[in-house]
This record gives structure tokens, sequence and C-alpha cells, in this order.
């Protein structure tokens, strides 16, 4: 170190000098060094040698701290000075002519070089001090450094442990999730050893070890039992299914007993097998015809033994319908149709065929029908088939009529008993042409039936009374219907009933009325004589049907059509009755509804020139005797005898006016054609003098209403 | 009233009301209906002010007749008066306030009455009909003052001259009677005026009353049941659906038609100036009313 640069800078010097012997012999032996004295000997150090000589080492460092910067300084400037007077003498010398290598120049050429060789010397001190601040500052700035790094080192440590110890504060141990009872129950209910109050008491650290232990042992307890629970819950499931099986093998031995009592029942006539079997069929029956079958069972086993209800069909189709329906024959035919299409480019009977099959679908019925028979008293009998339409929900009607005695007398009786129309208007306005429900006009849109008329002969009428009876409800309000009601079947039934019974009897009653009225016998039952006199001269010449046309074109009977009493679906007839030269013919409505609804008479006379109850006030006196007093004419209850009662008032009130003409009138001269038999008061009253049309009974006069 | 009931239904008499604002008239079945004509007049009338406003069960047989009085309403049933209040009747209640009844000699048929008239000057009322006499009925103390006897068949109407004091009466036994006496053809009804009318079959007659000699016939078909003087023409109705307007000449110069086949009765509102019309009535449940005489305006109907 400080040792080595020396030695080389010793050997410098050396050499620059131009070598002494000396001088080369230190630098041929290292361990050896002389300098001239001309520089005192300064910070020489002895290095130890094995020839133990004190060799004394020219330290030129050590030197240089001994001597001071200032005289250095000052040594500079007067060497300065020095080589500078010499040059200054030595160019003198030159100047004045000395020559070349003359003693003068050459002593102070020697002088000023042994000056130069100071100020190297200076030089040297010079950057050897530079040199020594600079490491001294170097060193103490490595030592503020080091200082520093240490300051850095121990601050980032104490920033390590203050997030360590902050670490540590916000530790949460597991144990505070634990819900623990308060401490005041933990140490109500704890036992002594466990909360050990002594100590818990002080140190919340012991009191939170105690209560975790009295919690984990709590706990451990409660699980032991709830273990024991769910034992016993699975004991009591596999006893309680035990006793379920027991139940159900029950079952067939109950059969058996049935099976068994079958004879029994028959015996008794208590029929609960057949009963049962027709509730067994019912059961696939489609709501609506349950409904009815219920009821009507119902309302025959309270009220009318007379009325009996059987179910008819295929169960098995039944059956088969409420699986669900087969998609791959749907499929098929589409399939088909679109091939066939495609290949023959719109062949219309395709078309056609398939609308056919869609609306046969539509109109389907379901298998299983009802069969209602009401038995009359004089023991005819209505046979009633319901069915019901799957896809319009709604119920049709068939009727049969098995009457008892022979129905073949009257001609005009032909439509009495035509099951077509035979319970049309049961109840006022009730066709039965057209489907009640409003949801099906637009199922008929899609597979283009425009009437349901049409289908009504195959498939049975649509009465709004039947859908009644059915529980079906549709109103105008709410097309959509929920489900058939019991209690709309229920309210009606016993009036439809009684109506369906009426509606017979009176087509029966009439169809043997006519038959009479045919033969030209007014037939009067002995309740009604009191009605008319002993001696009726008119006489019903004939009886004849009309069909609406013929009876529309009458032009005596506008006034009936005016007033809006007429339908197509009454009945007309034609009915003559004549005396003498005079001839009355009277047209006459039968509402369907008959006897509920007064057969409605007009009447034109011929004689003496034509009059009808247009024009001739007295004939429509004669129209109101007729067609008003109902209450009158209707006989015993349940007033079949009306029409007949009617005719023979008619032929009454025509003798009556006969007789009763007077001849002034006409200025005709002779004996009167009809002689005056009935006795009257009085022939005219009031304006418009009419004539005496009513009878009296049993003074046997007619008077005026 | 069924729809049968209405087919067969006769109005016999009208009558308006002293106001003029509403329509008496009575049918066969022994009902009174009362109209409003006001309602049935006005601009914003609808089809139910064309049915009455009020209908009841008046008599048992036929109410033939029908007066009005300052305050009343006079109706004649089968052989009995009864008297309704207007005012009371137009609140809707029916109430008779009196029912009186002519002393009749045979009881086995009750003879109807035909025609009535109020006699302003002594108070009385004098009706006519089925058994042939006149009876004289002081409306005070509602007894039957005298009975006038002649007919020999039951009177059709009656009609009473003022300024002479004549009270003339009709019947079905073809006379006209004067009372202070004389006698005529058949007839059914008359209206004085300073000419007597008389309706009836044979034809429709005019009567001047000084001479007793008809002036003119009128050549219309069929019994005429009611005829009056109105302005200078004479409006009568009668068997055939039509009104016929005549002009005392002798000539008919129209016939409007009706919606009756043949009618009864026929009315002047002479009370009000606001319902000036013609209500005319027959066999059949309308009753036609004319605003203007010369055609059918509306028809009220029971």
């Amino acid at each position: 170190m400080s040792t080595d640069p020396l030695k080389k800078r010793k050997t410098k010097v050396i050499r620059g000098d131009g070598g002494t012997p000396e001088t080369k012999r230190i630098r041929g032996d290292a361990d050896q060094a002389k300098f001239p004295p001309a520089l005192p000997l300064v910070g020489q150090r002895k290095l130890y040698s094995g020839r133990k000589q004190d060799v004394r080492v020219y330290n030129e460092e050590v030197e240089l701290e001994g001597r001071d910067t200032e005289q250095d300084y000052i040594l500079y400037k007067s060497t300065c000075e020095a080589v500078a007077k010499l040059m200054a003498e030595i160019q003198d010398l030159k100047a004045s002519g000395a020559k070349e290598g003359s003693m003068e120049v050459e002593e102070r050429r020697r002088r000023g070089s042994v000056h130069f060789i100071a100020l190297k010397k200076l030089n040297r001190m010079a950057h050897m001090r530079l040199k020594k601040a600079r490491d001294q500052t170097h060193e103490a700035k490595q030592r503020v450094d080091v200082l520093h790094l240490q300051l850095q080192n121990l601050l980032y440590e104490v920033l390590h442990l203050q997030k360590e110890i902050g670490k540590c504060l916000e530790f949460r141990s597991q144990h505070e999730e634990i819900e623990l009872v308060s401490v005041d129950e933990f140490f109500q209910e704890a036992p002594a050893e466990i909360s050990r109050p002594h100590l818990t008491k002080e140190d919340p650290h012991q009191l939170t070890l105690a209560r975790l232990d009295w919690e984990l042992e709590q706990r451990k307890r409660l699980a032991e039992q709830y273990k024991s629970s769910l034992c016993t819950k699975e004991k009591i499931l596999k006893g309680i299914e035990m006793k379920k099986e027991y139940l159900n093998s029950l079952q067939p031995g109950l059969q058996a007993i049935m099976q068994a009592s079958l004879p029994v029942q028959e015996y008794l006539s208590m029929p609960f097998e057949r009963v049962q079997k027709q509730a067994e069929v019912a059961r696939h029956l489609p709501p609506p015809l349950y409904v009815l079958l219920v009821q009507a069972s119902a309302y025959g086993q309270a009220c009318d033994t007379n009325l009996s209800v059987s179910i008819s069909g295929d169960v098995d189709e039944a059956k088969a319908l409420s699986r669900p329906p087969e998609d791959s024959q749907d499929d098929e035919s589409d399939s088909d149709a679109e091939e066939e299409q495609q290949n023959t480019k719109r062949r219309r009977a395709t078309v056609g065929v398939q609308l056919d099959d869609k609306r046969k679908e539509m109109l389907k019925r379901h298998p299983l029908s009802l069969c209602i028979e009401l038995n009359c008293k004089d023991g005819s009998i209505l046979h009633l088939f319901f069915y019901y339409l799957m896809n319009l929900n709604i119920l049709t009607v068939k009727v049969k009529v098995s009457a008892s005695a022979d129905l073949s007398g009257a001609i005009s009786a032909g439509e009495l008993l035509n099951p077509e129309s035979l319970l049309n208007c049961l109840y006022a306005s009730d066709h039965g042409q057209e489907t009640p429900n409003p949801a099906n006009r637009y199922q008929f849109d899609k597979v283009g039936i425009v009437s349901f008329a049409d289908y009504v002969a195959e498939l049975g009428h649509p009465y709004v009374w039947v859908q009644s009876l059915g529980g079906l409800h549709f109103s105008s309000d709410s097309p959509q219907v929920e489900g058939p009601h019991s209690s709309l079947s229920a309210s009606h039934m016993e009036s439809t009933m009684k109506l369906l019974r009426g509606r017979l009897q009176a087509r029966l009653a009439l169809h043997k009325q006519f038959s009479s009225l045919e033969h030209s016998i007014v037939p009067v039952s002995n309740e009604c004589q009191h009605l008319f006199p002993a001696k009726v001269v008119s006489r019903l010449a004939h009886w004849t049907m009309m069909s609406y046309e013929e009876f529309v074109e009458l032009s005596f009977v506008q006034h009936v059509m005016k007033a809006g009493l007429v339908r197509n679906t009454d009945l007309f007839f034609m009915a003559t009755v004549e005396r003498g030269t005079a001839r009355l013919q009277a047209a006459v409505v039968l509402n369907p509804r008959y006897p509920e609804i007064t057969p409605l008479f007009s009447l034109s006379l011929l004689w003496k020139g034509e009059r009808s109850g247009r024009t001739d006030d007295n004939l429509r006196a004669m129209e109101s005797e007729v067609n008003v007093f109902r209450s009158e004419l209707q006989g015993p209850r349940p007033g079949l005898q009306l029409l007949t009662n009617q005719m023979q008032r008619l032929c009454v009130c025509l003798d009556v006016y006969l007789e009763t003409e007077s001849q002034v009138c006409d200025g005709s001269e002779g004996p009167r054609e009809f002689p005056r038999e009935k006795m009257c008061l009085r022939t005219a009253r009031g304006p418009n003098r009419l004539k005496p049309f009513k009878y009296n009974h049993p003074q046997g006069f007619f008077s005026h209403r | 009233m069924g729809p049968v009931e209405l087919l067969h239904m006769s109005v016999f008499s009208q009558t308006f009301s002293p106001c003029g604002r509403f329509l008496a008239a009575g049918n066969n079945y022994g009902e009174i209906a009362v109209f409003s004509l006001s309602a049935a007049l006005s601009p914003d009338a609808t089809g139910m002010s064309q049915k009455p406003i009020l209908t009841f069960a008046a008599h048992e047989g036929p109410v033939f007749s029908l007066i009005s009085t300052d305050t009343h309403l006079l109706s004649a049933g089968n052989g009995e008066i009864s008297a309704w209040s207007w005012a009371e009747l137009t609140k809707r209640s029916t109430k008779a306030l009196w029912t009186r009844r002519p002393n009749y000699k045979t009881s086995l048929e009750i003879p109807e009455i035909n025609a009535m008239i109020v006699n302003s000057k002594d108070n009385s009322l004098i009706v006519g009909g089925g058994d042939n006499n006149i009876h004289i009925m002081d409306m005070e103390t509602g007894t039957f003052k005298s009975v006038l006897q002649g007919h020999k068949d039951y009177i059709h109407c009656l009609s009473f001259r003022e300024r002479e004091g004549e009270l003339l009466s009709g019947g079905e036994d073809g006379a006209v009677r004067i009372w202070d006496a004389r006698t005529g053809q058949t007839v059914h009804c008359i209206e004085v005026f300073k000419y007597e009318l008389c309706g009836g079959g044979p034809a429709l007659s005019l009567w001047h009353l000084r001479s007793m000699s008809p002036t003119s016939v009128f050549s219309l078909a069929g019994c005429q049941r009611e005829a009056v003087f109105y302005q200078d023409l004479i409006l009568t109705v009668g068997e055939g659906p039509y009104v016929s307007h005549c002009v005392p000449g002798g000539t008919v110069k129209a016939q409007i038609p009706s919606s009756s086949p043949s009618l009864n009765t026929l009315t002047l509102n002479l009370n009000s100036n606001e319902h000036r019309v013609m209500t005319t009535a027959g066999s059949s449940d309308q009753i036609d009313v004319f605003t203007n005489f010369s055609y059918r305006a509306f028809s009220l109907s029971f």
C-alpha cells in the first residue's frame, strides 16, 4: 500500500536525475535504498530484513505531513523567481556573445536544472497533498454512507416490526365466531369446574376459554339428543308403513264378501251391485252426461218413480278416449296429404276429403250415451237419448215415442209426433237448430260448416234445456264454460221433466182429437158440456193441415202476422164450419207449446159476400170470443181440451151470428134462412152494435160481454 | 195484457183533460188509459211516451163513454158511472171519487151506458144507454132527478143545444128525439150546431133543424159512428179505416187513412192551443193522433 507506490515513485525520481550509482543500487536491491542527502530523510521506515540491517526507507508521504503548505508555496515562488532570474542571466550572456557551452551558461543551466527538480518535487508534493485530501474525504464519505445504510436498515426494520405488531393486534381467532351464551347465563348454568369463577372473573382470557368449554359440552349433549330422536322417528315411520300394508291387504277380502252378497241383493231387490256397475261405467262418462245421470237418477228416486236412466254405448271406446290420443295416425294422414299435394299439384278431392274428415272429427260423439225413459200414466213412453259432442262441448237429444194407443188415425196429425219437431220450443224460442255454444262458431268456420242445422237430423237437437240439464251454461257474456254445474242441472230437472211429460201428453191428446176432428166431430168431454148450449147446428166440415207458406198467403191472417204471433215453427190448420149457405173459414195457428199457448183463430165468412174479422166487427168479436177466454175454455187440468172447446165455441158463435143477422140491412125479402133459435136478450149493444156471443149456463141464453 | 188481448182490443171512448195535456181512453176490457199528450208531442218523444202513463181497470164491462168536466173525468161502464179526479189521475192515483148507478128496472142484463153529456146550466149529467131511457143526474147531490122515456131501442148518443135548451138523443130504433120531441132516422152520433148531423146507416146526413129536413146526404160507405163539426168541415169516422173530411155541401173532400180497421171515436182537443190535435180510435189498440188533420202523425198504443 503506501510503500508500493512510494517505491515506484522512488525509481522514477532516480531515473530522471540521470541516475547515480547509488540510486541504481537502490533499484537493484529493493531492501536497501539511499537517497541523496539534499532532501531530508523524513519519514524513514525501518524494514525488517534477514540481514538485520537497519534499513531506512524513504517515505515521502510521511515527509509530506511534516511540511507546511505555506512554506512550500513560498519556496515555489522563490524557485520560480530564481529560474526566471537564471534564464534572464543566460539570455543576457547569450546576448552578449557567449559561446555555446561556456562555463557560466552551463553553471546557470545546472542551477536551473536543480531548481527544476525542486519544482518537480513541489509539484509532486502538491499532487500528493491533493490525493491525500481526497482520500481522506473519500474515507469520511464512506463512513458516513455506512452509517446511513445502517440507519435505513434500522428504520426499515422498525417499520416491519410495526406492521407485524399491527397484524398481531388485528388477529381474530375463530373462537369469536361461535355464539356463546351470555356471561350471566353462563355463570348461572355452567357447573363450577368449567366456569371456575375465581379465575375467570378476573381474567377475560380464562373467561372466554371457560365459556368455550361450556359451549362445547352443551353441543355435544344436544347432538346426542338429536341422534336419539331420529332413531325414534324411524321406528314410528316403520310402524305406520306396516299398518298401511295391513289395511291394503283387507281390500281383496272385502271384494270377496261383495261377490258373495250378490244373490242376497237380488233376493231382497236392492240392486246395489247394478247401481255400482252403472257407477263404474259412469266414471267414463263425459262430465255433462255424468251430471245429467246423477241429477236424473236423484230426481227419479226422489220425486218421480216413472223415470228411469240407463247408459248405453261402448265403454271400451270411452276408456280409449281417456288415454292420450295417438299422434302417429294424424301425422300419417297429414303427411300423406302433403305428399299427394306435392305430387299432383292440388288435387281438389284430397282437400275436400280432408275437410270432410275434419268435420267428422269436430262433430264426433262420445261413445257413451244416456237414455232417459219417461213413462206416462196411459202407458206411453217417451224415450230420450242424450249424446255429448266432445269437440263442441254440447249435448244433443234424440227422441222416440212408444205410444200405447194406435196412432194411425189422423192424417193431419202427422206432424204432431214427428221426432224431429216433437221437442221443439219446449221453452219459448228454443228451436234446437243452432248450437247454443258461441265458441262453436269459430270452430265451424275453421272446417267450413255453415250451419249446424244440417247435422241436426243425424246428431240430435242441441236444445238449451238439454245443456241446462247437463249443467252446461252458455251465456253471451262468458263464452267459456268452466265445467258443468250440477246446481244448474238440478234447478232445471223438475221443470223440464214436467214439460216433457206435458208435451207428450198434449201431443197424444191432440192426436186423438185430430182423428175425431177429421171425421167432422168436435169431441167435447163431459166436464166441458156446460160451456155450450145443447143444440149446435153449425158443423165442422173440414179439418186439414197447412204449411207455413200456405198460411202466410191467406189474406185474413195478416193482422196476426203483423202482431208477431206467428213463427215458422208453429203448426197451421184450416177448419171449415158450415151451416146452410154460410161457410166460415178459420185458420188456426198452433204453437208447439200448446196448451200453454192458446191456438189463434182467424176468421173469414163467406155468406152473401166475403167478410173477415177486419171488415166485420162481429166476426172480430167472434175471434176474441174464441182466442181470448182461455181460462174458460181450457177445461179441466192439464187443459188438453182447449182446442176442441175453441172449435165448439166457434160453431156456437156462428150459429148466433147467422141467426141474429137482421134482414133489413141487405134488403132481401122472404123468410129468413136461419130462424132464430138461440135465446138472446138483446141482439145489439154498444156503439158498434155487437151480437151476443156469450153463453150463460144454466139459463141458456146469450148475452154480451 | 198479452199480445192476443191487445190484438182483440177495441177503444170505444176518448176525452181530453181540461188543461188539454192529457188524453183518457176507454177500451172494451173496462180499462182506462191516461196518455200524456204533451210528452208524446214534444220534440224528444220516444217510444215510451206513446204508451200510457197510467192504465187501470175502471169497470167490469167496456167503457163506452168518457167525458171531462173542469176537474173530473166521468166514465161509464156496465150501468154505472164513476168519477175520477184529473189531478189525482195525473199523480197516478186510481181511486174513484164516486160511483153511481141509475135506477134500472131489469136485472137480468145490466144495460150499458153509451153516451153522457153535461148540462152546465143546471149542473146535471145526462146519460143514455141500453135501457132505452135517458137519466138525468144532479152533479152536486148525486141523485137521479128524472128519466126521459120514449126510445124504443137503446140510445146511442146524446147532444145538447145550449141556446134552445134542447136535448137530442139518437137511438138504435132509428129515431132522433128532441126532448121537447120529434123523430128522425137511424143514427149513431150527432153534434149540433145550427144544423144537425145524423150518422149511421143508411148514410151520414146533414139536417137543418128548423125545417127538420135533410139538406145533404153524404155518400160514405159504412155506418158512421161519430161526426163533429170543425171550422167549416165535417169530420167523421165509422166503419172503414179512414177519417172522412166532408163539406156541408155534401161532397166528401178527403179520406185520411188510419191504423184501425174501423173507428169508433173521434175527438178534437179544443181545450189547449198548443196541443190542438185530433185523435181517433177504434177496433185495435192504437189511438191515432193527427197534428195536421190531413195525415196521421203517430199512434199511441195501449
